[in-house]
Formats: C-alpha cells, sequence, structure tokens
C-alpha cells in the first residue's frame, strides 16, 4: 500500500454506476469498493476486481467486522479481508467504528456502541489485531446514528479521539455521519473536527441524506440516496483547512443515482472546498 | 462478559419487535430478567425511546428492501 501524494477524489463503487465510472476515469482518482461484497466472490468476479484494480486506485471498504465492541472479531472474517487485500493490492483499507452483532443476533447495518471505556478497549484490541492479520492498519470511520448510544458516559468525539489517539489507526471521518449526528443531537460539528489530530484525519466520506420522524421530532438519515448537502461542503473546507497532508475524498452514493455527470459535478464541489481549506491554511502559515 | 451481554441486549431490541415491544412496556424488569448490571439497568431504562423507534425502523426498511 502507498502514501497518496495529492489530494485525490473519488467514488463508491456501485454496479449501476460501474459503465459511468470506467468512462470518466481522466477525472476520478480513485474508487472505494465495498470489500464483503467478494468475501464469497466466485473466481470470476474477483477476476473483473483485479481487472478494476489494474485501471484505477482501489481503497477497500468494510461493513460486517464490527470493529467497535467488546467482543473479539471472528479471525474468519479477518482472514477473508487479509485475502482480498493480498490480491487486489488496495491503496488502504477501512472499517468502521460499529458493532454490527450482538450474541449471534446480526443487526444488519452499523451500530453505534456504547461510548466508554470497554468499547475503547474493545476497539483498539480488534484494530490491533485487524492489523496484525491483514497486515496493514485500517482506516476507521464514524459512523451515523438515530439514537444515542445507551450507556454513553462520554460524548462521541472524546469516543473517537481516544481510540485514534491510542490505535495505529488513523480516521475516515464520514462528514455527513458527523453532520447527521450534529443536527440530530445537537453538538458543534466543527468542535469535534477541532477535536481530533489533523495528522490523524487519513480519508473522508461524502454522502447525502434525508429527514425522517414526526415533524416535531425529526432526524437526519444518513441514506447515501440524496445529493451531498452544502454544509458538509463547509465541513470538508474546514478539515482542509487544518489536515497538513493529502485527502483522500470519497462521495458514497447507494441509489436514486442521478446521471454520473451529476456526481462528477460534486467531486469537483468537494475538490474546490479542499482548495479553500487549503488556501486559509496557507494564509495561516504566511 | 457483561459488556458483551450488554451488546447482545441492544442488538434484540434493535431488530426483534416483540423484544422491543416487551423492553418499552417493562424496561427495568426486561433488563434485569436479560442479566444487564445495575449500571447498564439504569442506562436502558433512560434510553433516547424516539431514536430506538427510529433505528429499529430504519433496520426493518433496510432488511425489507434487501429481500
Amino acid at each position: 500500500m502507498m502514501m497518496a501524494v495529492s489530494d485525490r477524489f473519488g467514488l463508491g463503487w456501485r454496479s449501476r454506476l460501474a459503465l459511468g465510472i470506467l468512462s470518466h476515469l481522466d477525472r476520478i482518482d480513485l474508487v472505494e469498493v465495498i470489500a464483503d461484497d467478494f468475501f464469497r466472490a466466485t473466481r470470476r468476479e474477483r477476476r473483473a476486481l483485479r481487472t478494476l484494480a489494474a485501471q484505477v486506485p482501489i481503497t477497500l471498504h468494510g461493513v460486517t467486522l464490527g470493529m467497535a465492541s467488546c467482543v473479539a472479531v471472528e479471525t474468519k472474517r479477518l482472514d477473508q479481508m487479509a485475502r482480498l487485500c493480498e490480491e487486489v493490492k488496495p491503496v488502504s483499507w477501512s472499517e468502521h467504528l460499529a458493532f454490527v452483532r450482538g450474541g449471534g443476533i446480526e443487526i444488519g447495518h452499523l451500530a453505534a456502541p456504547p461510548r466508554t471505556a470497554a468499547t475503547i478497549g474493545g476497539a483498539i484490541a480488534n484494530l490491533r489485531r485487524a492489523w496484525a492479520v491483514v497486515g496493514v492498519a485500517p482506516q476507521v470511520e464514524n459512523v451515523a446514528t438515530l439514537i444515542e448510544p445507551p450507556g454513553s458516559d462520554r460524548d462521541e468525539a472524546a469516543w473517537v479521539a481516544e481510540i485514534i489517539r491510542n490505535s495505529e489507526s488513523d480516521l475516515l471521518l464520514d462528514l455527513h455521519n458527523l453532520h447527521a449526528n450534529a443536527l440530530n443531537f445537537k453538538f458543534d460539528p466543527v468542535d469535534f473536527i477541532s477535536r481530533i489530530s489533523p495528522e490523524r484525519i487519513g480519508s473522508i466520506h461524502l454522502a447525502g441524506g434525508r429527514w425522517i420522524g414526526r415533524p416535531d421530532a425529526q432526524r437526519l438519515l444518513d441514506d447515501h440516496l440524496h445529493d451531498v448537502p452544502d454544509p458538509v461542503y463547509d465541513l470538508l473546507e474546514e478539515v482542509a483547512a487544518r489536515v497538513p497532508h493529502a485527502l483522500t475524498v470519497i462521495i458514497e452514493r447507494d441509489g436514486n443515482f442521478p446521471p454520473i455527470e451529476w456526481l462528477i459535478d460534486q467531486l469537483d464541489c468537494a475538490r474546490r472546498a479542499v482548495s479553500r481549506g487549503r488556501s486559509r491554511q496557507k494564509a495561516i502559515a504566511a | 462478559m457483561s459488556d458483551a451481554r450488554f451488546e447482545e441486549f441492544l442488538a434484540r431490541i434493535y431488530v426483534d419487535e416483540n423484544a422491543r415491544a416487551k423492553f418499552l412496556a417493562d424496561p427495568r424488569g426486561e433488563a434485569s430478567r436479560a442479566g444487564l448490571t445495575a449500571q447498564q439497568i439504569d442506562d436502558v431504562v433512560k434510553i433516547d425511546r424516539e431514536g430506538l423507534e427510529m433505528f429499529a425502523a430504519s433496520l426493518k426498511r433496510k432488511k425489507q428492501s434487501h429481500g
């Protein structure tokens, strides 16, 4: 795996976007592939993935390991990730700071665990094991949550910062997850960003969502079915103003697909936001 | 062990409609019967009910959309 030398902008690889992505590789620097989709892939599917990796840098994104749990991640799952990384040679790989099962019950999505010393310890142990098995430390992503995690004794920024500080994993900062949590649970997302060491922010996710719930008690759902809203680009500018190294920025879109040109335009919006942030950083340094 | 039991309890009330209904009708009793610690029981009694219902509904929608 290699270090990025300049900011990179890419899209989540989805079969419905495949043709559009492949015909616009001059404007897409990399693609993010859901690793779990290939754990049980046929030889033909894995060959197709290798062919894709030969055309464009790939980053692998896990969704079912369940890193932020008091329970150890199953070795079988880590072995699957290790084999896929060995085969595809991604520029990086990542997982979520979430638990996805408990006592054999599959939740079917990413759940925010109680923000406690116990889950911090569990996450750090899992991340170290993942690093040992795969050979490269994963980046870890902050998750969106519709429910304030029961049993939490600290806020999200403190919880994430402590895991990052005590592990080898850099943060994959999902700015729509941050935006949604900040609106739903009424905290300042810029304060969150300021509490994470800029050197440890490795990659960025951007996405969109929609409001759900009763009119008097709505919450923002991170559904990846809508355009990236303007406040998320503002947060991207904030990050780019602080982070000293090259960033990888990925837009995630899981459905309700617009024309590919529309998504490429959103990548350009992201490029402009990063550029504004870099300009601020230079102005402060000058 | 108690932390793993807590995660299992949360997973159950997130995905199992019957377990969730029982819990919402008697949070302290259900948490106690699940073997949670006194602190964990106090924590789940104060659960964000609005968020619990929304998260459970989103999981159900996701499951239905994936067949």
